[in-house]
């Protein structure tokens, strides 16, 4: 909720218009019954017909000025609503472009996605309905009360009942009704999660014959999804009612008191009677804004998440900040590095040096801390103990603009986004000429499938465009970061989806196409890494061993081991 | 496909704010009602009481405003006015106990509805063919399962009660007014007409106004999903401020566009009052002046003044009612839809059941294909003894994992037959021939529970030790052993904590568990690392010792060992024989692994 008050306070002046007007028209509606009370008590009882004619031009004047209410209140209220989602949106967009890997990995992109989009949406809906009719019921019932009390003060102590004996239903639908709404969205998101768990395993399902395991577990989640929906819908049905007859009762008391009076002007009478069904009305919508409230507040509660969420990595402080000439030297000093959550460390006591230009190869068991390893350089992470230099500088140290500018990273998943492939391969450089774009793609063994598509380096990628091989995505994603001339080139064993023939071809074209960068290579094939300067050889996040293929050969027994189980024995 | 995305609650219907949204129209409106009906039967009971309770529920609104008009009448008239109140208060009473018996069943009937449509719908679901999940997206199907179903039941039985309301409102509100005074009557009857004008006036421009608010939303959506997604490729190549101008771009756009959508709907609710008490002030002044001359009592007065209030909401949202009726039963066409899906073969009726397998596997003339025109599979025969080792290889498209596909009977063949033990494949249960295989799936997937539940996944021993031991075969004992609870770890998220590799230990190592006669691994082994590759072809030596197994694998030196290695290639075998007879034949496949192995 403070969420919500807080983007509406930036819009405050346009906030209060637009509730002035809603007032202004709610006034309009509201007094209508009061001069209507005049024609009855002054115009029939008197049988003036000029008096009627009187009061009704007054009702008119007044409803026209209700209907500018309501025009510009509309367009106060969709303005201010638009505006705040789009705020919103922004803010949190803009948020989640500041978050670190670690950030990402604990909120879930998936989970971000929904904020953005959904839970946005929500809290617009509510700020729209909080500015139309959910302002307008207090207006409205206040407003009625006061000028039923008016035109009958002797009400005064029946209304206090009536009034009081509502607020209480009211108060207590909230209370009962509140948590079991919260309740059944709980229910709902387990419901959602059975079967998606069950759409995107069906092959194991069927294949272990679980179905009726699946669909007992189904079962359980959509009974308890329907026991939570009964209960939220039987509290309403409880005091939605009960509300009723006590605002009902109300119009009795005021018809028999006044039948007991004997005194009250019909005019009035009536008036008062209208103001009462007006009251009914108001105290209908509130389980429909109570509603509205709950999924805002929850939304709001998702959306803060992320908006307070203290990013993990810290650009250095403009002062401090080094932009350097990077050459791509990169030592790590007895780096180690834990995930949040993680009881034992992903990579520790991680000592070496890469000189620039060298292309050093990186092998290792799953989970032996390779990708770890190189996603320190660019600060996807910083490390837990010891720190990652490059050209003898701390990175954490360096502007970031300036250490990401200098490195290119392929990731081990092949991403590319809507757009032409020459957007894409802008990417690395957004200045890049067509030549050089070109030239890259032709080192990645990317250029002639590109030029086989009619448009070539314009066909467009992505929603509705040409759907790639993987292969294809892998050797564009490595033409992208060739485009970038970066100094320091990490390969996160993106060569998976080529044969290995293309393979060798891609990889032997990066000795002229990188260029004299440091190259990162990580790979499970030891054919791959063999070829490297260097291997660096991984295992259970320690360096188990260093050097020339022919060095750790003789010096690293789990090289040694790996090389035995891909090339065999024979060849050792 | 993973659709990951929360769905939540649907929004609160705002009454007629979203006027003028692109209605889905329903293809068979009558004979999906049938269906609907008979898909509610041993509801009708319930469905039946509520539609009575409903129009009992109109009452109150038709006469307690006509009871009101007669009690101010006789307001000085002695007793009958007391008698009059004692009526009003009656009615009341038994307003209050219609709504609150009508509301409060309706809440277990309706949801009693939607869980058995959503269990039958789901029933349904589960005995589909593969087939039909590879060809839907899993976020259409979610939403089927969610709300297609709520808005069925909702929908219909929401405003089947509420058009139960209004019809008998409009009715009995028309008739007393009509014997009241037949000039009020028209006044108020002319409010309607108006108002039909306004909604009609403002659907027509919000039509094209949402419609291009649909599409920018859209992009807009589409342009968050996709940074998002790879936003750590953004972070790496420092393009976040470049996403973000291309974000607020759309933003605005979008923006734009729906606040002018919101604001051409958002006249009709306040236009729709203002008319209201235009007709308010009329029917004052009228029975004013005709009570002035005599022509009616002040009680008709009163009651016209409540009528107006209440007497044109109906019509403006039966309209509505009716645009959320006919979506549901859109709604529940696609449900329909599913229902009517062929389910996978039922057994043969003098079908085999399997008691001992040897597991010999034979294919005669296999063809098959995904859709009509590529045959993935043509004409492929291949014998394989039972305890024979056979590896599968071959380039990418060469239809390994088909073969794996027809096997399990995920497909059945288009021609030729499969044959186990000399029996046709379609000749046993399914649910038998299936227990006859342990499988382990190129798709690493892992439920939302522990990891000893996702280890004993379909087999009936979940006992730690018997898990555990399966754990040590397939190698993935250690990694659990270093999880916070070990075997008790629940995996959030289908394991996305784990490595893909460790994903993949864990589904070896159910395959593991099931002890099935016959082994089947595809791909199994394509992302674990070479050392972990070792010892799990250790223990896949050791598991199939003795058993027919299958083995896909892109690495041709994991299968150098196998008995048979088949090489397919556009759908046919292009080569057969051990690792020996393969290489000395100097073809494709000694091409690939000398490649391969960097020779």
């Amino acid at each position: 909720m403070k969420l919500i008050v807080r983007y509406v306070r930036r819009h405050i002046g346009m906030f209060l218009l637009g509730i002035l007007f809603l007032s202004l028209e709610t006034f309009a509606e509201l007094l209508q019954p009061t001069f209507m009370a005049g024609i009855v008590d002054n115009g029939v009882a008197n049988l003036d017909v000029a008096a009627i004619l009187r009061y009704g031009a007054v009702m008119l004047a007044i409803t026209a000025v209700g209907a500018v209410g309501a025009v510009a209140r509309n367009i106060f209220a969709s303005r201010t609503s638009q505006t705040i989602g789009k705020e919103l949106r922004g803010d949190l967009y803009k948020k989640t472009q500041t978050l670190s890997h670690e950030n990402i990995d604990r909120l879930q992109t998936s989970s971000i996605i929904t904020r953005i989009t959904n839970d946005v949406t929500q809290i617009q809906t509510f700020v729209n309905g909080l500015m139309r009719i959910m302002m307008k019921v207090p207006i409205m019932c206040v407003g009625a009360v006061t000028l039923l009390i008016i035109q009958t003060p002797s009400q005064l102590p029946i209304m206090c009942v009536i009034l009081l004996v509502s607020g209480v239903l009211i108060a207590a639908n909230m209370k009962l009704g509140y948590p079991r709404y919260g309740q059944l969205q709980k229910r709902l998101d387990r419901l959602n999660e059975v079967s998606r768990e069950f759409l995107s395993n069906v092959r194991v399902v069927k294949a272990f014959n679980a179905e009726e395991r699946e669909s007992a577990k189904f079962g359980d989640a959509a009974e308890s999804f329907a026991s939570a929906g009964v209960s939220a819908a039987r509290v309403l049905a409880v005091f939605g009612p009960l509300i009723n007859l006590a605002v009902n009762f109300g119009i009795i008391a005021l018809l028999w008191l006044s039948k007991a009076q004997n005194s009250a002007e019909i005019g009035r009478l009536m008036a008062s009677v209208n103001y009462m069904t007006q009251v009914l009305f108001s105290l209908g919508m509130v389980s429909n804004i109570l509603n509205n409230a709950v999924r805002a507040t929850t939304s709001a509660a998702r959306v803060s998440e992320i908006l307070d969420e203290v990013p993990k990595l810290t650009e250095p402080s403009a002062a401090t900040a080094v932009t350097a000439d990077i050459s791509g030297e990169i030592t790590f000093s007895n780096v180690t590095f834990t995930y949040a959550g993680a009881a034992r460390p992903a990579i520790s006591g991680v000592d070496f040096t890469v000189k620039a230009g060298e292309t050093l190869g990186i092998i290792g068991a799953t989970g032996s801390g390779k990708s770890t390893l190189v996603n320190l350089i660019p600060r996807f992470y910083d490390p837990t103990v010891g720190c990652v230099e490059i050209d003898g500088q701390d990175v954490r140290k360096l502007a970031t603009d300036n250490l990401r500018g200098a490195i290119a990273v392929v990731p081990q998943k092949s991403l590319l986004f809507t757009g032409t492939i020459a957007d894409n391969l802008r990417w690395g450089d957004e200045n890049a000429d067509e030549a050089a774009i070109h030239a890259a793609a032709k080192t990645a063994c990317a250029d002639d499938f590109v030029r086989s598509f009619p448009l070539g380096y314009d066909t467009v990628l992505g929603q509705g465009g040409v759907n790639l091989s993987g292969g294809q995505k892998q050797r564009l994603s490595i033409a992208r970061a060739l485009v970038r001339k970066p100094k320091i080139l990490i390969l996160d064993d993106c060569t998976s989806a080529l044969d290995a023939t293309t393979e060798a071809r891609v990889l032997g074209g990066l000795g002229s196409g990188a260029q004299g960068a440091t190259v990162l290579l990580i790979s499970q094939r030891i054919s791959t890494v063999m070829r490297c300067d260097r291997v660096l050889c991984m295992e259970n996040g320690l360096v188990a061993g260093i050097g020339a293929h022919d060095e750790l050969l003789a010096s690293c027994p789990t090289y040694r081991a790996v090389y035995a189980s891909q090339i065999g024995g024979e060849a050792v | 496909m993973s659709d990951k995305r929360d769905v939540s609650l649907p929004p609160v219907r705002e009454g007629m704010a979203n006027r003028g949204k692109p209605v889905e129209k329903p293809k068979d409106m009558r004979g999906t009602l049938r269906r609907l009906w008979s898909l509610c039967r041993g509801h009708g009971r319930g469905l039946g009481w509520i539609m009575l309770l409903s129009a009992l529920a109109s009452a109150s609104s038709v006469f307690s405003p006509f009871l009101i008009g007669r009690t101010i009448n006789s307001i000085d008239g002695g007793l009958s006015a007391v008698w009059l109140i004692a009526l009003l208060a009656g009615l009341y009473v038994s307003d209050w106990l219609v709504r609150f018996i009508q509301q409060y069943f309706m809440a277990s009937i309706g949801q009693r509805l939607i869980l058995h449509i959503r269990g039958t719908l789901f029933d349904a679901m589960k005995s589909l063919p593969l087939a039909y999940f590879d060809r839907h997206r899993h976020g259409e199907l979610m939403s089927r399962l969610t709300n297609d179903v709520d808005n069925i039941s909702t929908t219909i039985s929401d405003s089947l009660s509420q058009l139960m309301i209004y019809v008998f409102t409009i009715v009995g509100v028309l008739a007393i007014m009509l014997i009241s005074n037949v000039i009020l009557t028209l006044i108020s009857c002319s409010t309607v007409v108006l108002i039909f004008i306004l909604t009609r006036v403002i659907t027509v421009r919000t039509r094209k106004l949402y419609k291009q608010q649909q599409s920018l939303l859209g992009r807009l959506n589409g342009q968050i999903e996709e940074s998002i997604s790879g936003l750590s490729l953004v972070k790496a190549y420092s393009r976040e401020s470049a996403m973000i101008r291309e974000f607020e771009d759309c933003n605005e756009q979008y923006c734009t566009a729906a606040t002018s959508a919101a604001i051409t709907s958002g006249y009709l609710m306040p236009l729709t009052s203002v008319i209201n008490n235009l007709s308010y002030l009329t029917i004052a002044v009228v029975s004013g002046i005709m009570a002035a001359r005599g022509g009616i009592d002040v009680g008709v007065i009163s009651s016209f003044l409540l009528y107006s209030k209440q007497f044109s909401r109906p019509f403006v949202d039966i309209a509505n009612i009716y645009n959320n009726f006919q979506s549901a039963v859109a709604g529940a066409e696609r449900v329909f839809e599913i229902l009517d899906e062929q389910p996978e073969p039922e057994d043969v009726a003098d079908a085999v059941p399997i008691t001992r397998i040897r597991g010999d596997i034979e294919l005669r003339n296999v063809t098959f294909g995904y859709g009509k025109e590529n045959p993935v599979l043509k004409n492929v025969s291949l014998t394989v003894p039972a305890g024979t080792r056979v590896a599968i290889v071959g380039p990418t498209g060469a239809g390994k994992t088909t073969i794996i596909n027809l096997l399990t009977r995920f497909y059945d063949v288009d021609g030729g037959e499969i044959l186990l033990d000399g029996v046709d494949l379609r000749s046993y249960r399914l649910r038998d021939l299936r227990r006859a295989f342990g499988v382990v799936l190129q798709d690493t997937s892992l439920f939302g529970v522990t990891v000893r539940e996702n280890i004993a996944y379909g087999s009936e021993e979940t006992a730690l030790e018997a898990v555990r031991s399966s754990a040590v075969t397939a190698g993935a004992d250690a990694f659990i052993s270093r999880l916070p609870q070990e075997y008790e770890t629940v995996l959030d998220g289908g394991g996305s904590s784990l490595s893909q590799g460790e994903r993949q230990l864990v589904t070896i190592a159910r395959a593991v568990l099931v002890d099935a006669p016959i082994l089947i691994l595809d791909e199994a082994t394509s992302s674990v690392d070479t050392m972990t590759e070792q010892k799990i072809r250790a223990a896949i030596l050791r598991l199939t010792a003795g058993r027919t197994s299958f083995i896909i694998a892109h690495r041709l030196s994991t299968i150098r060992d196998s008995d048979v290695i088949v090489l397919l290639q556009n759908g046919e075998i292009a080569e057969m024989g051990n690792h020996g007879e393969l290489m000395s034949l100097g073809g494709l496949y000694a091409e690939m692994y000398l490649t391969q192995t960097g020779n």
